[in-house]
């Protein structure tokens, strides 16, 4: 069967030191994004809805919420006999961190690779926001005889390779001998012996590496084009199902261009926020230009600007949180009780 | 294997011939409410809730929809290794389809599916109605009074009673006569069409029953009937709380609006007491610059960019610029245009209403409109 060929790998080990305050407690594969997402669901909506059944998840720090968030793969439809979903953590390696590439991780499940059946592997990050047809980029790499090809917007590389399965056993297991840790050093030696392609890719995307840039890909959802672009009726973001009721917008509320996902109570005022699942907006509120993550609880008569509120944060009524710069966010750690008379 | 205590087995084949259209391709528990449910979610997420985990759910009319739904029952965490939902249709026997006649005859007809676990009590329930009720704490009652038959009662307003199955009892709860839509009513203790059984004298009166060649097979006319005069126990359980039988599209409609009632006793917000659905996986909501939201309940992957007022959006629909909507249920996916003004409607699943579109009531006529593709035809044709 043709769309059998490849199979999906996530490299989930990245730790970006810019998004430290929000990903102190998860991996960033597992960071809320959009509402009712992690980062994770757009790649791997996007190997699923291409026809990959069989993806291996390689995560590093923290991974309990997204081992949580993954489960058995039921919610992609990765729970399967033959193939699914495989979750591979990294091992304790013996030597400065700066020197483990990716291949360090992919090394110690070799098996996976050699048992599969896949004659291509997809290998992507867990950061990036989009919705891809990798069938598409597939069919490209047989037509133009690569080696290996890497998907890229406007120019920028968008780390996300395709290669035959076979060569990238061959890059893991040779990786004293080059000194390649990774499909990037692969791709930045311009080795000779390898006919490198680009794939450009003209949807959506985003890559989260930093607050600035996670507030800035989250606002601009609201932009209906970029919503359209990367929500797709034929081809969904899968996640998660959490069982929340439709959200409840109460007598006195006032939502302007804003997401909303379910379960949320809303009484006050929200402007150009992503409100995330079960958050409380209490009466006489204030919401300008905020991410709230899931199950947040808003007081009343608050006056938010710019803010980040992760999961399970409590603002007392009467609290005023505003950001000196639009770019430059207030972020409110997961689990934090914030009153009027604290200091942020 | 820990032994089933008992078995739920869950009417599903009802067709609900008062919601109109909205039932001419599904059954009555499949009909959409509340944003995001079907009916059946109600009883199917109490079972769960309730700890019961074998659930034979009896479907007949129009099952293509239904029986999609509910699939293996993963939604409701009922896709068990032991148990778990089963779906129950009509079959056939060498010389002919036998089809449930009534109530009764549906749950005979299936015996041997409860015989398989050999339960010490059968919870009979139906898949037409919006209520959380702890199924647990009834059969705990049943135990203690050392009942045949416990059936759940509900007390309703006087001036409805004679809608209703009304059970007249004496001071020990104790179940004296059942009256089916009585004229003058003695009580005003409703049956909701919940038993629960001990399995074996369900087994032994259903098959007496099968005997009586003019029954009509069902349990309020002949089952419950004929218990009595036998003098078995039978116990009312009195339940309090929100309890729903959408027969009408008028019923829907309220029901609808209960939920935007501050004061409704059906809280969709309790998670201790989830009511689970199959899940449409959309994004979240987008409410637009220009657009009004208010007392309203909206559903993912809506796009508002109108106004909406007292109403209730499932998954999917969009409202055009400058539309209105008050007091209304969209259905999922439906497309409203724009400058379209809704008052006390139902606009069904996948529906399209084009720009310019009023859609009310008419004045004395009727207290709420069902929407069609011939309506919306009819109402521009006319403009």
């Amino acid at each position: 069967m043709n769309n059998k060929r490849m199979l999906g790998v996530i490299d989930a080990t990245t730790f970006y030191e810019p998004l430290k305050d929000l990903i102190q407690h998860r991996t960033l594969a597992a960071l809320p994004f959009g509402g009712r997402y992690r980062l994770i669901d757009f790649v791997l909506s996007s190997m699923v809805n291409s026809g990959i059944s069989s993806v291996a998840v390689f995560p590093k720090h923290n991974y309990r919420s997204l081992m949580d968030h993954l489960g058995s793969g039921r919610n992609w439809d990765l729970n399967r006999k033959r193939d699914g979903l495989f979750f591979f953590p990294a091992p304790v390696l013996d030597m400065p961190e700066e020197l483990i590439g990716s291949f360090h991780h992919f090394e110690s499940h070799m098996s996976y690779f050699y048992r599969s059946t896949e004659e291509y592997a997809l290998v992507a990050n867990c950061y990036s926001v989009l919705n891809m047809d990798f069938k598409a980029i597939l069919d490209r790499h047989i037509k133009n005889g690569c080696d290996i090809t890497e998907v890229h917007q406007m120019g920028e590389p968008l780390e996300i390779y395709l290669l035959k399965k076979d060569l990238l056993i061959d890059l893991i297991e040779n990786k004293d001998t080059t000194g390649y840790r990774s499909l990037k050093d692969v791709i930045d030696s311009g080795d000779a012996r390898y006919t490198f392609c680009s794939y450009e890719y003209t949807g959506y995307a985003a890559q989260i590496d930093s607050i600035e840039k996670y507030f800035k890909s989250s606002m601009e959802l609201l932009n209906q084009s970029k919503w359209h672009d990367l929500f797709r009726k034929d081809n969904p973001i899968f996640t998660k199902v959490k069982d929340e009721p439709p959200t409840n917008y109460k007598k006195g509320a006032t939502v302007k261009n804003s997401m909303i996902a379910n379960g949320c109570v809303i009484e006050g005022h929200v402007e150009n926020s992503i409100i995330s699942r079960s958050v409380k907006i209490g009466k006489g509120t204030i919401i300008k230009n905020c991410i709230i993550m899931q199950k947040s609880v808003i007081g009343e008569n608050c006056q938010l600007d710019s803010v980040i509120l992760d999961k399970d944060v409590k603002i007392t009524d009467n609290t005023v949180l505003i950001s000196e710069a639009y770019t430059n966010p207030i972020v409110i750690k997961k689990g934090v009780v914030q009153g009027e008379l604290m200091q942020s | 294997m820990v032994k089933t205590k008992c078995v739920a087995m869950l009417l599903a084949g009802g067709k609900g011939s008062r919601l109109n259209s909205l039932t001419k391709n599904l059954a009555k528990p499949a009909v959409p409410f509340g944003g995001k449910y079907r009916i059946i979610d109600f009883t199917l997420s109490n079972c769960t809730n309730s700890g019961i985990d074998t659930v034979g759910v009896l479907t007949q009319y129009q099952p293509l929809v239904l029986n999609t739904y509910i699939g293996i029952g993963s939604a409701w965490d009922l896709d068990r290794k032991n148990g778990g939902v089963t779906v129950l249709p009509p079959y056939a026997e060498s010389s002919e389809v036998k089809w449930y006649t009534g109530t009764a005859s549906a749950i005979y007809q299936n015996l041997n599916y409860i015989e398989r676990y050999n339960p010490e009590y059968v919870l009979i329930l139906s898949g037409d109605h919006i209520y959380k009720m702890d199924y647990d704490l009834m059969l705990n009652f049943h135990e203690e009074r050392g009942a045949d038959v416990t059936i759940s009662v509900i007390e309703v307003p006087w001036y409805e009673a004679s809608r209703f199955g009304i059970m007249n009892t004496n001071d020990k709860q104790e179940v004296i006569e059942f009256d089916e839509k009585p004229k003058q009513p003695k009580s005003n203790l409703a049956s909701m069409g919940i038993y629960i059984f001990k399995w074996e004298v369900l087994r032994e009166y259903l098959e007496k029953d099968a005997l009586i060649p003019d029954s009509s097979r069902d349990f309020g006319k002949d089952i419950i009937p004929m218990l009595l005069k036998d003098q078995k126990k039978l116990i009312a359980y009195p339940f309090k709380g929100y309890w729903k039988d959408v027969g009408t599209v008028e019923s829907l409609w309220e029901a609808n609006m209960d939920l935007l009632d501050e004061k409704c006793e059906l809280d969709l917000f309790d998670h201790s007491w989830r009511i689970y659905s199959v899940n449409p996986n959309q994004p979240p909501q987008y409410i637009a610059p220009y657009a009004q939201v208010e007392e309203s309940l909206i559903n993912e992957g809506c796009m508002v960019e109108g106004s909406v007022e007292k109403s209730v959006l499932f998954q999917g629909v969009t409202v055009g610029q400058n539309s209105r909507i008050s007091e209304s249920v969209i259905m999922s996916d439906a497309v409203i245009e724009d400058n379209v003004i809704i008052e006390r409607a139902i606009i069904p699943p996948n529906s399209r209403v084009p720009s310019g579109t009023i859609i009310r009531p008419e004045e004395g006529k009727e207290k709420i409109v069902l929407g069609s593709e011939e309506l919306c035809q009819e109402m521009n044709n006319g403009m």
